[in-house]
């Protein structure tokens, strides 16, 4: 770890100011992601500038019915929300499938969005990588990829996104407003993270000095169906191989609105719109849920080690719908 | 008085440790210390040309390097086990070479550890590399030489008795399977790390974590050239070993020669990255099976043959087949062992070392066996027994395998079971059971301990041996307290000190039988020594004479018993699973371990290392497993996020229950071990519930969803 300073944000104002003069300071909220890969040399910025003490810590309801959530909400506090709960179940039940509780105490919904990759390479500087340093290689393309993306990766890396609160809020239609020096702006989740491409260094659509602020939840009807189904090699404490967040809403014998989100498939959490637009006005069946999925993965490249995840994802996405058809999100 | 000795009696050390007042390794705080950072290669194979260590030097904090160019000198150790033992034969920083991805290449020191961490990331150093080869497939396998180095007791790889060609040829029946295991590394809670601090050039105190005190010490002072008085290991607390904390690493050399060329106490911690290459794992396996039997299920004759790696400086061969003659009675037997070098670090003992993943083959192609036979795999085993060791001779001293099996069927309610796959469901989900043996060898060393009885009515034991979690403290407190006649709260028990009487090694689950037998032998001397029959009336005449203490040693070891009886411990697990196929998602659902360990010490420690055992057996059946990189050679898992061992949520209820009678032939107490036999058969159970469940036959491990769908 390099000698570096730290300084704690006064305000949003403050940090914004502080991080946009110098590109190599690096804002920290609950530190469980950030010191982590700190101490192992995979950033060594100038200067920490830590949030964490300001007031970005409410959930508030909007006057459209929707709601807001401060940057600094803990992962803990949003998943025990009771309008969360009740109206977003499965972004509680995403966060609750994530990390472990003490982690979840210290995490933050603004950390939690830009956390980074967890793969094996970028996380080890013995390795090359492209995200570390652009232009080296990546050797896990032709490596040990059972973990990686089957979805929108180039050739330039291959990683995936770790995050499952993340899929829920791309299932969810979340508006993510940040604040820069030139001001506010609001980007729609789904926009938010970024695809490798030629950039694999570039996780996000965030500019330089600019700070999430908070999360914008719109309301909408078909959460309240939600299903969040996760998979991984232990039972819990574990990073998702597939997992899957679905929606629907069902009306008289015809599917209305659909959303499907998946996370551990690809560099972003990844919206299947597809899907979703197939599904609607189809009858909630499993074979039109089968069909969907297929549509989902239809551009699924596999790598050598991961060809499972392709007929896990496909799988899965079935059961989500099913879940959430039979039991209006209570699964 | 004879009451204590059975009953179940909670952790001496408990409270300590959760309290968090229990001193490992790396917490000894010492005026002065210094701390030291691995520099470990990024290259897997091939040569240091060039290490800019005046660039290093000039690091903040750095107060030294040392490379293969500044070396200290240590001395080569006779590594004969019983006066010194190295786990990996090439002295550390010993040339230039580099022979796996990670090795120790330079150690620097700093004042901190964040600075001597820091110098050590940025050094600059160029290699020239040579082909790197990490893939088993691709490897040279030969005849592998005993196991583990040159000396060690165990024979050869192959052993034949009879003809299994011939007879295998004639068989009713037969059958040959193929079975894989993966690299697995023993990550125990504590890493490795250590604390050296010279008095001069003449004498050091070494507080690292040990399996075995002496032959540490005696190795440390082969190392260094010193008698082995003026080496002191302190090892009071073992944060988990499963094999790999019994002799010195490279970086614990290393560290011990830093320390003297400094004359300052240094520290040296291995990081969780560091471990995976430089203190050990448990080779990838492939094994073959044949089996070929009688219609009624009678064995005419049994192949095992495994293949194995190790690393290019060390010869560690995993020793599958061992397990094999000791489970099923066959004329014709067959056993080869075949050894392949890679460059990956040297694999070293872990928990049960070949013998749980030669299990894994063996108890998975029994179940094989039993479904091809239309047999229940219970009765098929029955039908198998055999009353001695095939391959050493000696008739097992005591044997109570068929009471492991039957007391384990009835608990489970095994009757119950439905003879075809996928019969049994719950809900949407299959339900599969699934059983197999257990058995581990009762090893049993020599050993020492001193007793002192005092005018506070306190009786105190000191030896060296060590408690790595196993529950030692309590096992010698309770052994002391049963032959003074004392309760076991007014037992002392000190251990891990060099300085104590030799209480031997805490591997090959034999800390029990080695030390418990001479704890009992001090007990006795001393209340000869005062005269007494008991504790009470030595506490009396302390009071009368006004004598400051009554103290004895008493020693224990083998003798001839292992000419005649061969001492082997017995088990068998029978588990549920179940199986939510569609979306490869499986969960053990219930455990019930019997288990026949001689007697039983210490009811709750015994079944809480059964447990252990069983966990460790889920981690190896379900999730553990660590790749190379096949271009570069490193390992792919960097941490204990990426290589999994289970969590609370992927274990069941463990039920364990002891059957059989004291091994009195054994050791005058009657007790075996308890720390390996739980993870035995615990792999091969898993998945022949899973075949039950499914129908589909895994063969090889770790069953995941990969695997499932
Ligand atoms: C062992 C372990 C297991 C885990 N398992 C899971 C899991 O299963 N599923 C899962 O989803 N997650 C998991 N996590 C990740 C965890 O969710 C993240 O570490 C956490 O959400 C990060 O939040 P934080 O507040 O601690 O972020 P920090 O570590 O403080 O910051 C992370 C990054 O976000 C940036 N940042 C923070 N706040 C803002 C802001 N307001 N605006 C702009 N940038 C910001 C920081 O600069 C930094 O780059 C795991 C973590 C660990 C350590």
């Amino acid at each position: 770890m390099n000698n570096f300073i730290y300084a704690r944000a006064s305000s949003v104002q403050d940090a914004i100011a502080r991080t946009a003069e110098d590109p190599t300071a690096t804002v920290i909220a609950g530190g469980t992601n950030l010191v982590d890969r700190l101490k192992v040399f995979l950033e060594e910025p100038s200067q920490l500038i830590d949030i964490s003490r300001l007031q970005m810590q409410q959930i508030e309801r909007l006057p459209d019915g929707g709601l807001q959530i401060g940057a600094l909400v803990t992962n803990t506090a949003l998943a025990d929300h009771a309008d969360i709960r009740r109206d977003y179940p499965l972004l509680a039940r995403a966060i609750l499938r994530g990390a472990s509780q003490q982690i979840r105490n210290m995490a933050t919904v603004g950390g939690n969005i830009m956390q980074r990759t967890r793969c094996p390479y970028y996380y080890d500087t013995a390795f090359a990588c492209n995200k570390r340093q652009p232009g080296v290689g990546c050797p896990a393309i032709d490596g040990v990829n059972r973990l990686h993306a089957i979805l929108g990766a180039s050739d330039q890396c291959v990683a995936v996104h770790p995050s499952d609160m993340c899929v829920a809020l791309a299932a969810l239609d979340a508006i993510v407003e940040v604040a820069g020096t030139q001001g506010q702006r609001q980007i729609p989740f789904v926009d938010f993270h970024r695809l490798p491409g030629d950039t694999p260094q570039r996780d996000t659509n965030l500019e330089l000095g600019e700070l999430i602020t908070r999360i914008i939840l719109p309301p909408v009807a078909y959460a309240r169906s939600g299903v969040y189904l996760k998979l991984r090699d232990r039972a819990s404490y574990a990073f998702a191989l597939v997992s899957a967040a679905a929606a629907l809403n069902v009306s008289g014998e015809e599917i209305r609105t659909a959303r499907l989100a998946l996370g551990g498939v690809a560099h972003k959490p990844w919206r299947a719109t597809i899907a979703e637009q197939f599904l609607i006005g189809q009858p909630a069946t499993s074979s039109v849920f089968e069909k969907a999925a297929n549509l989902a993965l239809q551009e699924a490249v596999p790598l050598s080690g991961n060809q499972y995840k392709v007929d896990l994802a496909r799988r899965l996405i079935r059961r989500a719908f099913a879940v959430s058809a039979n039991s209006g999100g209570m699964a | 008085m004879n009451q204590i000795i059975g009953t179940s009696v909670s952790r001496k050390d408990g409270r300590a440790k959760v309290t968090g007042t229990a001193t490992y390794g790396a917490e000894h705080q010492l005026p002065d210390l210094v701390h030291g950072y691995l520099i470990t290669a990024k290259i897997a194979n091939g040569r240091i040309l060039n290490i800019d260590t005046q660039a290093i030097e000039r690091s903040p904090g750095v107060m030294a390097v040392f490379t293969h160019e500044n070396m200290p000198r240590v001395f080569t150790p006779t590594n004969d086990w019983a006066n010194s033992q190295i786990y990996e034969t090439r002295l550390p920083l010993a040339d230039d070479r580099v022979h796996y991805g990670g090795q120790i290449i330079g150690l620097v020191v700093a004042d901190t550890l964040e600075r001597a961490r820091d110098a050590a990331h940025s050094a600059a150093i160029e290699y020239q590399e040579e082909p790197v080869l990490v893939t088993a497939e691709n490897a040279t396998y030969e005849d592998s030489p005993p196991w583990f180095g040159e000396d060690f007791q165990f024979q050869e790889g192959t052993f034949e008795t009879g003809d299994f060609a011939v007879a295998a040829a004639d068989a009713p029946t037969t059958l040959e399977a193929t079975y894989n295991t993966e690299t697995e590394l023993n990550s125990p809670m504590e890493p490795h790390a250590l604390v050296a601090h010279w008095q001069g050039n003449d004498s050091v105190t070494v507080y690292e974590p040990t399996q075995w005190v002496r032959v540490s010490q005696g190795t440390y002072a082969e190392l260094f050239g010193l008698p082995t008085e003026r080496v002191r290991v302190v090892s009071p607390y073992v944060g988990g070993a499963f094999g790999a904390k019994a002799f010195p690493w490279p970086h614990g050399i290393l560290c011990v020669a830093a320390a003297r060329e400094l004359q300052r106490p240094l520290k040296v911690v291995v990081s969780r990255r560091q471990m995976t290459a430089n203190t050990g794992h448990r080779s990838q396996t492939e094994q073959t099976v044949r089996l070929a039997a009688n219609t009624d299920g009678q064995l005419i004759a049994l192949e095992h043959t495994a293949r194995t790696c190790t690393s290019p400086v060390e010869v560690f061969s995993e020793p599958c087949t061992a397990v094999t003659p000791v489970m099923y009675a066959t004329p014709n037997l067959r056993l080869g062992q075949e050894l392949a070098v890679l460059n990956v670090g040297t694999p070293t003992f872990m928990r049960a070392p070949g013998e749980a993943p030669g299990m894994f083959a063996l108890e998975s192609a029994m179940d094989e066996l039993a479904w091809e036979l239309g047999l229940d795999p219970v009765e098929l085993r029955l039908r198998n027994e055999t009353q001695e060791h095939q391959r050493r001779g000696g008739v097992f001293s005591t044997k109570n395998f068929a009471a492991c099996l039957s007391t384990g069927a009835e608990q489970f309610g095994w009757s119950q079971r439905q003879m075809q796959p996928r019969s049994q469901q719950q809900g949407d989900r299959l339900v599969g059971w699934g059983m197999a043996a257990a058995t581990f060898p009762g090893y049993r060393g020599a050993a020492m301990a001193k007793v002192r009885l005092l005018p506070d009515e306190t009786a105190h034991v000191l030896t060296s041996a060590n408690d790595m979690g196993t529950g030692a403290y309590t096992m010698v407190a309770m052994t002391a307290a049963e032959n003074l006649g004392l309760p076991v709260e007014q037992v002392r028990v000190e251990i891990g000190d060099s300085i104590m009487p030799d209480g031997g090694l805490a591997g090959g689950s034999q800390m029990t039988a080695t030390l418990a037998p001479a704890v009992m032998n001090a007990c006795q001397a001393v209340l000869e020594t005062a005269n007494a029959e008991n504790a009470q009336q030595a506490f009396a005449s302390l009071q009368e004479s006004g004598r400051a203490a009554y103290e004895a040693t008493g020693s224990a070891a083998p003798g001839e018993e292992g000419t005649e009886f061969t001492f082997q411990s017995w088990g068998a697990h029978f588990c549920e699973v179940t199986v939510d196929e569609d979306i490869a998602r499986l969960q053990i659902t219930r455990w019930v371990s019997v288990m026949d360990i001689g007697r039983v010490l210490n009811a709750k420690t015994a079944a809480s290392q059964i447990r252990g055992g069983v966990i460790m057996g889920i981690g190896s059946a379900l999730m553990e497993e660590c790749h190379f990189d096949p271009a570069s050679g490193h390992p792919v898992v960097y941490d204990l996020a990426t290589y999994h061992v289970p969590a609370h949520a992927d274990i069941p209820r463990i039920e364990v229950t002891f059957v059989g009678e004291p091994d009195l032939n054994f050791n005058p107490m009657g007790v075996r071990g308890a720390g390996e036999i739980g993870i035995m058969g615990v792999a091969p159970a898993v998945a022949n519930a899973v075949y039950h469940a499914t129908g589909k036959r895994i063969r090889s491990l770790p069953i995941i969803p990969d695997k499932i769908i």
